[in-house]
């Protein structure tokens, strides 16, 4: 096995020195493609965080007709944050109502002179988790507040939480769509540029059939290759895609994002980071396997 | 044929063989073949008779449309296809124009069949040695068969082929390619592998080359077998 494993190296080392422009050539591609989606993610990774930002608005606020006891609103905060939809319900008194309401007007906040701090409704306000931000999650949070007696009127925008879901889906779909698009893209591509080394060495592929080679062992050195072809091109990407970044792109993005109101533009995670090394070795092993199926018939 | 031959020592046996690689061009007809174990012969015919049709199917690169073949006992016909290079390896194959790799030394190349089966490093390097000092090359180990005569190349095709000792070595005008003086080299090459006791199948169409080297030979025409005589 190990002498197995030692051969295999051994020829995959001597495959890529034997054939450096074409190696090269199956990285740079790999590199290109991944740097595409690469900054593809980027975009995608930020205008969710945009949407993020955004969702944080999303919240239910109940308005009661009568300030209820102290008792009553535990029992009520206990029943909501007991969905899975809530993440935290805070109850705004009279008072409180009145103090945010004059503090928003600011310099004209002495209009409220002369009227009595109880004029506003106690309320609650229903802050959800994040991923129930969106018009079912809202609705379900609403169907429970309505079943609580003495609540006069209960806000969510309808309207606006419609927009917002349609938005993110339509991200969502963006993502899959143009995602595949780039990745069969990038496939196609690597896949035929493998071919081309096959094809370079199609007569020891022959050869090795000819006498007494298994089809796994044939195929393993290109397959290795392949895999380490896509890593190389995985790893050359991410450098290629930082410094891009840092150079040109986080500015860029800033200057379009800014006004969406994001705070800052993000880089890829180190799970995307490792997700695009691991793209590359699918990328590298796919395109090989691909190619292989077409010249190793015994 | 010097014995008589019984199943236990016939190495190929083909019966009623029929190849066809389309419906209306057929490559063999109805071909019928025992080789004992040991035997050397010639498959001889003109261009297309189907000698190379012929060792396809013996060495599991074509399967026939109908017949059965058995090498060394075992039916090959329906074999599948995993067990294919198990069968090659114990196989030689000896192609005209060589089939080296051109990329590897004489070396590499002839250790390639030892590598394929797994053997241990010290074992292909003494072996390989062994194989290219038989064939008179152990000087040029490291050289690439580009920088070879055709003779040297073909001579180091045969010791690829018969490095792992086979029990049958199948040629397919190994000395096409060749002027006679080195075409009698590789014969003598041939005739010794033949002398350890591997069965040897070789195909040619060069009459001076069985007037030269007496053996059974076996005529084909049209993919039917016409003549079958030993000298």
């Amino acid at each position: 096995m190990l002498q197995s494993i030692g051969y295999f190296v051994r020829r995959v080392g001597r495959n890529l020195r034997q054939t450096p422009v074409i190696c090269s050539a199956a990285i740079g591609t790999v590199a290109v493609a991944l740097m595409i989606m690469a900054f593809f993610i980027i975009v995608v990774v930020n205008v969710q965080q945009v949407a993020r930002q955004w969702s944080r608005e999303i919240q239910v606020v109940a308005y009661f007709d009568k300030v209820p006891g102290e008792d009553k609103v535990d029992r009520w905060r206990d029943n909501l944050e007991g969905m899975k939809e809530v993440e935290r319900v805070d109850f705004v008194s009279r008072e409180e109502a009145f103090r945010r309401f004059k503090k928003r007007l600011g310099d004209d906040g002495d209009l409220l002179d002369g009227v009595g701090s109880d004029f506003l409704p106690a309320s609650l306000e229903v802050v959800l988790h994040e991923a129930s931000r969106n018009k079912t999650g809202v609705e379900t949070v609403v169907r429970r507040l309505q079943q609580i007696p003495g609540l006069e009127d209960v806000s969510y925008e309808p309207d606006w939480l419609e927009r917002f879901d349609a938005f993110v889906n339509l991200l969502k779909l963006a993502g899959f769509v143009f995602g595949g698009f780039l990745l069969f893209a990038a496939l196609f591509i690597v896949s035929n540029t493998i071919k081309l080394t096959l094809y370079a060495r199609r007569e020891e592929i022959e050869i090795m059939s000819l006498v007494g080679g298994t089809p796994l062992f044939i195929k393993m050195p290109f397959l290795l290759e392949g895999a380490l072809q896509g890593i190389v091109g995985g790893v050359f990407a991410l450098i290629g895609v930082w410094a891009i970044f840092a150079l040109v792109l986080q500015e860029g993005l800033y200057g379009v994002l800014m006004v969406t109101g994001a705070d800052s533009i993000l880089f890829l995670s180190a799970w995307q980071q490792g997700g695009i090394l691991v793209c590359g070795l699918l990328l590298g092993l796919t395109g090989s396997l691909l190619s292989l199926r077409k010249f190793v018939r015994i | 044929m010097s014995l008589i031959a019984t199943g236990r020592n016939l190495m190929i046996q083909l019966y009623n063989v029929c190849m066809s690689y389309q419906k209306d061009a057929t490559a063999l007809t109805d071909f019928t073949l025992k080789v004992p174990k040991g035997d050397f012969l010639y498959l001889t015919g003109p261009s297309g008779a189907g000698k190379s049709t012929l060792l396809k199917l013996l060495y599991g690169a074509e399967k026939p449309t109908r017949g059965q073949i058995l090498m060394n006992g075992m039916n090959i016909t329906r074999m599948r296809s995993w067990r294919v290079p198990f069968l090659r390896r114990k196989l030689g194959i000896v192609f005209q124009d060589f089939k080296l790799i051109h990329s590897r030394t004489l070396f590499e190349n002839v250790a390639f069949p030892l590598e394929v089966q797994g053997r241990k490093r010290f074992e292909v390097s003494n072996k390989v040695y062994q194989a290219l000092k038989h064939v008179g090359l152990q000087g040029k180990l490291h050289r690439f068969p580009l920088q070879l005569s055709g003779g040297e190349q073909q001579r180091a095709a045969i010791a690829r082929a018969l490095v792992t000792d086979p029990l049958i070595l199948l040629a397919d005008e190994p000395t096409g390619n060749l002027d006679d003086d080195v075409a009698c080299d590789i014969m003598e090459l041939f005739k010794g592998a033949n002398a350890r006791g591997t069965t040897v199948l070789l195909a040619t169409h060069d009459r001076e080359m069985i007037r030269r080297y007496p053996r059974r030979v076996v005529s084909l025409d049209k993919g039917r077998l016409v003549d079958d005589h030993s000298p």
